[in-house]
This record gives structure tokens, sequence and C-alpha cells, in this order.
């Protein structure tokens, strides 16, 4: 069950401003700025954790030996299944309009592999394809209750969705984590995600996202925890060049070397980079084109090999906020959402640059 | 009332969710711990026995690209049937033959920088790898005295047509050591016509030995346990080097064996995936006509 413990909440939407820019602000334009205070201050922050916040609603709990007979079980699972078979019967909510200043909501999908695809021109390029398995709406916070809990001051009203994705067993989780999901009628899940929305973004609990939220051509950008690579030393983990293997070296071929300046600077500047844990830390991939979505799988292929994480871990994926890349009023997206279960969706969905494999060969 | 205590009950746990990967801190160090093998989960309930008959023989051998990668970090087996639909995609459209390290094949690819946008290719296939859309062989050919050696993605749309000009095996699984190798062991005429072969007779193993050139080499071809090198003419100590490199207890690790294979339930998984398309397959593999001039190899 450790894979429920990782299901912590963790905020996207705007990227946080860097300690360079907010000290432009108060600094104004006319001071340079010299960027080593924010690396070396930054490199003492701890980045990795091994359990998630206190405040987080547990989610494992104890398992005993209830030695059920095989009819009583049998009825258990019945019972589930026929609790969730339908979603909760309430009121539609209004669907908002999409302006030039809307965010929607992102999805949760999972890392199932890399394999390449061809343009029309012939270009080569890997992509990487990405399942979005499951999800489903879980809450929308209002602005006035996420201004409780603002963590920094914003300009713009934003609301939150919390998305899920990927069910588990009721009987699996603690009865904390369980009631989180009443709300939304759906079986508890695996990861869960916020994302910052506009109001006019929000949608009913309950409602299932799918790969049609995006279309090919859309640019995103995910986030994820890379892989995990250990301790590594100074050449892996910083790309340093390491020293000759023969040429009358001793033993230091592939050390760090000298790591003081000298002189007025006696000590070791703090960042100084060294051996260390390599790999398990959010990165955020920005402006990825989505190149093919195939809507019977759920499936998006993604630009490039590189999203962060390894075969079968989760990525969050959301309109891209670069400003060269966002969407305009000539293709807005689906807003709120695609709602699939409604309006037919093509199976396989291709960029228009894409070559399709059941196309004649380029000539 | 009755579902909400159902709801609540502490129940024991069901082995489908328990196969889900539920388990397992993310290992710190690639090598610290030995790779997870991912469960096999049948897609099909009964008649295994007759499933495992229901391969052809030659299935691995012939379309060796349909087998995924064996290493279980990368393998996701909803990838590996998109994968494949993709590949059969592309074949319905342009036929790949059935062909052998060791046979000559001519190669039309869409070029825009030459004449007439085509371009043709002809060589002897010397090595081949890659699994799914990534699979690659290489052809090499002697033009104008210059060995030329060219590599193909085999599910490139830029492929017009591959062609076997000449479909034999050899006596090893790679020819690389053709570039050390006498220039005329290399050399095939760009216009050479197909040979044709008869349908179901089996794939002709040309037990042709090749002469290297003098030594400086890039390899060292004596450790290689190669078979069609003539001999190779070096010094004793060559030889004695070579068997001190010698790893004779590799043919018994089975687990390195099992860690190179996909096991046959998933490969008879694989095969009845694409058993619809296998007629199809199979009908652009050879010609259907018979062999008219016997062919005389040197």
């Amino acid at each position: 069950m450790a894979a429920l413990c990782g299901s912590k909440i963790v905020v996207f939407g705007r990227n946080v401003a860097s300690f360079s820019s907010v000290l432009q602000k108060f600094a104004g334009p006319a001071v340079s700025l010299v960027c080593t205070t924010q690396t070396r201050s930054m490199s003492r922050v701890k980045r990795r954790h091994t359990q998630p916040p206190f405040w987080l609603p547990k989610t494992t709990r104890t398992r005993y030996p209830e030695n059920l007979t095989s009819e009583n079980e049998a009825f258990v699972s019945e019972v589930i299944a026929d609790q969730y078979s339908s979603p909760l019967k309430s009121d539609p909510w209004e669907r908002g309009v999409w302006n030039e200043k809307s965010l929607r909501c992102g999805v949760i999908a999972k890392k199932i592999g890399i394999y390449p695809l061809w343009t029309k021109d012939g270009t080569r390029l890997l992509t990487t394809l990405l399942q979005v398995s499951d999800n489903h709406v879980i809450k929308y916070i209002p602005p006035e209750e996420l201004i409780e809990h603002r963590v920094k001051k914003r300009k713009r009203e934003f609301g939150a969705l919390i998305i899920g994705s990927d069910s588990a067993d009721p009987r699996m989780v603690t009865k904390e984590y369980f009631n989180m999901f009443s709300d939304s009628g759906v079986l508890p899940k695996k990861k869960l995600s916020k994302f910052l929305i506009t109001p006019n973004a929000k949608l009913a609990p309950g409602t299932p996202l799918y790969a049609s939220h995006f279309r090919p051509g859309y640019y995103v950008d995910i986030a994820g925890v890379t892989i995990d690579r250990g301790f590594q030393g100074v050449m892996k983990r910083w790309g340093f060049k390491g020293m000759p293997a023969s040429h009358g070296v001793t033993k230091s071929h592939r050390r760090g070397g000298n790591i003081g300046s000298g002189g007025e600077k006696a000590r070791v500047l703090p960042g100084q980079k060294m051996p260390g844990h390599m790999g398990r830390e959010r990165r955020i991939l920005i402006g990825l084109k989505i190149w093919r979505i195939n809507t019977h799988h759920n499936v998006l292929w993604v630009q490039g090999p590189a999203v962060p994480g390894s075969t079968g871990s989760y990525v969050y994926i959301y309109d891209s906020l670069i400003s060269s890349r966002k969407h305009t009023a000539e293709n807005p997206p689906p807003f709120p959402t695609s709602f699939q279960d409604e309006q037919e969706v093509e199976e396989e969905l291709y960029d228009q640059d894409l070559h399709v494999f059941s196309h004649p060969s380029i000539s | 009332m009755m579902a909400g205590l159902a709801r609540m009950r502490i129940l024991s746990l069901t082995r489908q969710l328990a196969s889900l990967g539920l388990g397992g801190r993310r290992h710190t160090g690639s090598s610290a711990v030995p790779a997870k093998v991912l469960p096999y989960r049948k897609t099909r309930g009964d008649d295994d026995d007759v499933n495992m008959q229901q391969i052809p023989d030659d299935f691995r051998v012939v379309f060796p690209e349909f087998l995924p990668d064996p290493k279980p970090e990368w393998r996701n087996r909803l990838r590996e049937k998109l994968e494949r639909q993709d590949m059969l995609a592309r074949r319905a459209v342009m036929a790949i033959p059935e062909f052998y390290v060791g046979s000559i094949m001519g190669v039309t690819v869409a070029d825009p920088n030459a004449s007439g946008k085509i371009n043709r290719f002809v060589g002897i296939c010397i090595q081949r790898g890659g699994t799914g859309l990534r699979a690659w062989f290489i052809l090499r050919n002697v033009i104008d005295h210059q060995g030329i050696e060219i590599l193909y993605e085999m599910y490139s749309p830029l492929i017009n047509n591959i062609e076997v000009l000449r479909l034999e095996k050899r006596l090893d699984d790679e020819l690389l050591y053709l570039r050390d190798a006498l220039p005329e062991y290399s050399t095939f005429p760009l216009d050479m016509d197909p040979e044709l072969i008869q349908e179901g007779a089996p794939v002709p193993v040309n037990h042709l030995k090749v002469q290297l050139k003098p030594r400086p080499w890039h390899e060292r071809w004596e450790r290689k346990n190669l078979q069609g090198l003539l001999d190779l003419g070096l010094p004793e100590r060559f030889y004695k080097r070579a068997k001190l490199h010698e790893k004779p207890w590799e043919k018994f690790d089975l687990m390195k064996e099992y860690r190179a294979t996909i096991p046959e339930e998933e490969q008879a998984d694989i095969f009845r995936e694409i058993s619809p398309h296998y007629e199809q397959l199979e009908a652009s593999r050879r010609r259907a006509k018979r062999r008219r001039t016997k062919i005389i190899r040197s």
C-alpha cells in the first residue's frame, strides 16, 4: 500500500516565482542581480520527503485476518459494485465559457512507454505514451475557501479541483481517506492532485476526465518525479569531467578535485557540488506537444522521451503556461472538459503534421 | 444501512488488487535489488496446450521485432499492444519480407536530394536488431571500391519498398567481419535480379567461408567463435589469449537466458493477437513462383 502513501496533494497551476524575480520587484530594474545567493541557499532546502505531511489523512490501514466465508466476501464485492455502478444523482453544474484568461484543470496520467513516430516529411521523433486511467473529479474548492489556506497572494481569483486517478479497493483504505470521496460517488483513488483553475472551469465531483480533454497539436506542461538514481558520484550527478585514466593520475579518476576558491573566501561555499542522492525529485517539463491521442485506451503521445519518471509512474499534465503556446480565441480548448460520454469522439486523433501508419509511404 | 455497514466492515484482501503493484517502495540504486519481474496475467484461461501448438515454429525467427524488449522496467502490455497495432498498419501498406542476416536485399527510400526523389540501395544484411517500431537492419555493399553500410529503420515511412533479392542464411548471426574481409565478399551488383525460391522450401544456408584481409582488424575476430571465416592464420598466442577470455559457463546460465527471452505463454498471447493478420504477412513473405534457374554460388 505504499502507492497510496504517496498520494499527497500537490499544488499546480501557476509557477512559483523565483527568488531572483522577487528581488527584482523590490530592488528595481537598475540593480544588477547576482544569483549566487539563490543557488547556494536553495541547496539546503529538503527536496525529498519519505512521509507525506502530517495534515494529510492516512491512506493505509492495518489489515487483520477476517476469516470471512466466501459467500460473505462475494456479497460484499457485489454490494461495492452496486454502490459504484452508476454516478451520483445530482443536478448538473452549469458549464463555464472559455475566455483568454481561463485556466482549466489538468489530468493525472501514467507513463507507459516510449516509441518513435514520424512526421509527414519523414522526420523521426520519439514520443512518450501517457495513459489517462480512470480520472475523476473528487472535489471543487471555490476561491473563498481556497484563500483561507493560501500560501501566497495571488492577484487573480483561483479555485481548485482535486482530481483522482486509479481506483482502489474501498476495503483497503482508512475511514478518513474514504470519506473524502463520499461527495463524488466514485471509488477511492490511489493518486490525488490539486489543479488551480479559474472559477468558470469548475466541474461537478464525479465528472470523469479522459484523454480527449486534450487534442493533438496542443502544448502541455508535465510535472512528475524523476527516476531515483540513488547515491551518485559527481560525474553523473553534476556532469564533472573527471580526470585522465592514465598519465600519473593517482586514485582520482572520477572525483571532484578542488572544492575551494582560496584567498579571502577561505571556506567551502554553500552549494558546492558534491556526490549525493540524485533523482526522485519533482521536475516540470514545459511546452510539450501532443502528437496523437487514442480515445479508446485514453493514451496521449507526447513529444520527447524525457518525461520525468520511469515506466508506470504518475505524471500531472495541464495546459501549457508558456505565453507562445497558450490557447487563443482561434483554437479554444474543450471547456471545462470534453464530455466524451455525451458526444462522439473518433478513436484515433492525429496531429496534422503526423504521418499515420495506415497511410501510404512518403515519396 | 446494510450497504453502509458493508462499506465500513474490514475485510480480507482480494487477489486482483494485490497483483496491481501496490507494494514496494522504489529501490535506491539500479543494481541494489534484482529487477522485479511482472506477474504474467493470462488473457485466456483455457486450452493452453492447444495455443502453444498453434504458434508456427518460425514465428519468433521471421518476425523477431514483434516480441518486445524483455527488460522488465520498460515493459507495459498496453504500450506493446498499441505498438504492434501500428506495426501491422504499416505492414499492410508496405510489405516487409522475411529476411535473415546474410540475405541480399534492395531498399528504395524517398530522398529529397536524389534525382527522381527516390534512392535505391542493394546490399547484404550484416546485422539486424531493435524491437517494435525501432526495428532496424544494416545493409553493406562496396561501390567504387568504397565500403558503404546503411542502417534502415524497418518501419520508417520514408522506405518505399524492401525486396529480398537472395534469401539465405549464413553460418553466423552477425556478419560484421565483412568490414575486415576482402572486398569481393561484400560486393553485389546494384541491378541484381531477385532470385526466386520455392514456396515452403527451407531457407538455404550458405556455408561460405570468408577470407579476411591482413591485420589490423576492427575486432578480435578470433575471440568471437565465428564459423564463417577461413583459417585466420594467427600465431598460437592469440588463440591462447582468446581461451582466457572465453566464458564457457554462459550456456549453463539459465537466469541469463530467462532475462533475455519473453516467456512462451506471452509469445502465444502475442501470436494470438496478430494471428488475424498472419495470413497476410505470410503471403507477402515468399514468392509463389518456382525456381527457374539453378544459381551457382562461389
